[in-house]
């Protein structure tokens, strides 16, 4: 089997482990990293199936939309946990950490695109919350006290989240100007503060 | 503690899939769990209730857009899009008896929906060779013999992103239904109207060409750093 055999028969399988692919493979270091690359794209890609948030106006268009087409009643329980949930959003509840979180955030992002500007300077005179106040394992302690069954959900989603605000901030940090790359990362930190929410909720009385 | 330390005093239970992954409020109250599940939701949804149409929303869209959003590479397309199939659920969620699971369901209908977005555009859907501008197809053989750098180590996700939106649109189509959505090639050639061959093929043509941005992005990368 040569190259141009092997890369044509990736396409009816694509992990190389027929014989031949096998074959050939142990003896071609160019084809083997084709091989390795295209498995870490394909394991990369799942990490893209629910990768973005949609616009806060998406809702609102569906919502309107629903009602003009008379497809929703009103809510009847006026303490319904979705009322809570998503009056609470932009309402009083709205947890000061969460909202330091993403205050700092939208503030780092901020000033980072001023950094060849006048304004720069009176943008790093606002005080900055600094997110690591903010730590992770002030949120791990709060979950293990108070729903210690979710502790392993909250890790792998707070593992998840930060290596998104982590990766976000890489870019930012190359292309700062870089509108996709900024949106980024306030939704790596919205999602952050979302963790903050739900683990300070459970440390009411 | 969190809530002492900053003293919040009117905090709800929030019912939220957080960081796309999961409900991670506990069901600390059976009744309140049951009444959160998916079941329950898509019963009073089926009833019209505002609520549970808005949770639905809420657990699914990130999904739902993300699909828009890479098959189209279109930031307000993907919006459009996504409301769309949210409303196209709506309306025919009285329909919906449970045979298959809702998830599935909805993104079976988000597909159709693009589908027929890309349809109206004239955009080829599966006619994907003409697709690729000339000599794309060459790429894997043009990396025999060359300088290969290999992607070793792990992909970024937003240089994924990019390179995935950069891809011609038949070969995108075909890499986001099966590597992303997780599609399998047969289900792919029937709602694509393509056939299994001619899937496999795309989908291979696809992942060498996003090896190819991939590496060039590396580069680029790498180029800046030595000039730096």
């Amino acid at each position: 089997m040569t190259c141009v055999e092997l890369q044509e028969s990736l396409a009816e399988v694509e992990d190389g482990t027929t014989p031949e692919q096998r074959a050939h493979l142990r003896t071609c270091p160019a084809c083997s990293a084709l091989v390795n690359d295209l498995n870490l794209i394909i394991n990369a890609a799942v990490g893209l199936q629910e990768a973005e948030e949609p616009s806060p106006r998406v809702w609102n268009s569906i919502e309107t939309a629903l009602k003009r087409e008379g497809l929703i009643r009103p809510q009847k329980r006026a303490g319904s946990l979705a009322h809570s949930l998503f009056a609470g959003w932009t309402g009083r509840w709205l947890a000061p950490a969460a909202a330091m979180l993403l205050l700092s955030a939208a503030l780092l992002v901020h000033n980072r695109m001023q950094t060849n500007t006048v304004s720069e300077q009176t943008a790093f005179t606002v005080p900055v919350p600094n997110p690591s106040d903010l730590n992770d394992n002030d949120l791990m302690q709060e979950v293990a006290e108070n729903a210690p069954s979710m502790q392993a959900a909250y890790q792998a989603n707070l593992q998840q989240v930060n290596e998104s605000i982590r990766d976000a901030q890489a870019v930012v940090d190359e292309s700062p100007n870089d509108e996709d790359a900024r949106r980024s990362l306030l939704d790596a930190y919205q999602q952050k503060s979302m963790l903050f929410e739900l683990a300070m909720d459970r440390s009411l009385p | 503690m969190l809530g002492k330390r900053y003293n919040i005093n009117y905090l709800s239970r929030i019912p939220m899939v957080a960081a796309g992954k999961g409900d991670l409020t506990e069901p600390v109250d059976h009744t309140k769990s049951t009444e959160r599940s998916d079941a329950e939701v898509i019963a009073r949804a089926q009833h019209g209730d505002a609520d549970a149409f808005r949770l639905l929303y809420e657990k699914h869209k990130r999904r739902v857009y993300s699909l828009c959003l890479r098959m189209t590479a279109n930031t307000a397309e993907a919006e459009d899009l996504a409301q769309e199939a949210f409303l196209q659920l709506y309306r025919k969620i009285g329909t919906f008896r449970g045979e298959s699971a809702f998830s599935t369901w909805l993104h079976r209908l988000s597909v159709n929906v693009v589908l027929m977005h890309l349809r109206k555009k004239s955009l080829p859907v599966v006619s994907l060779e003409e697709n690729a501008p000339s000599g794309e197809d060459d790429s894997a053989k043009r990396d025999f013999g060359a300088d290969d750098v290999a992607l070793a180590g792990s992909i970024d996700r937003l240089q994924l992103q990019r390179a995935v939106d950069s891809l011609p649109p038949g070969y995108r189509m075909i890499f986001v239904l099966h590597d992303v959505e997780g599609y399998e090639h047969n289900e792919i050639a029937r709602i694509a109207g393509c056939s299994v061959g001619n899937s496999k093929s795309q989908l291979h043509k696809a992942r060498m060409k996003l090896r190819d941005l991939l590496k060039m992005n590396r580069a680029e990368k790498a180029g800046k750093s030595r000039a730096g």
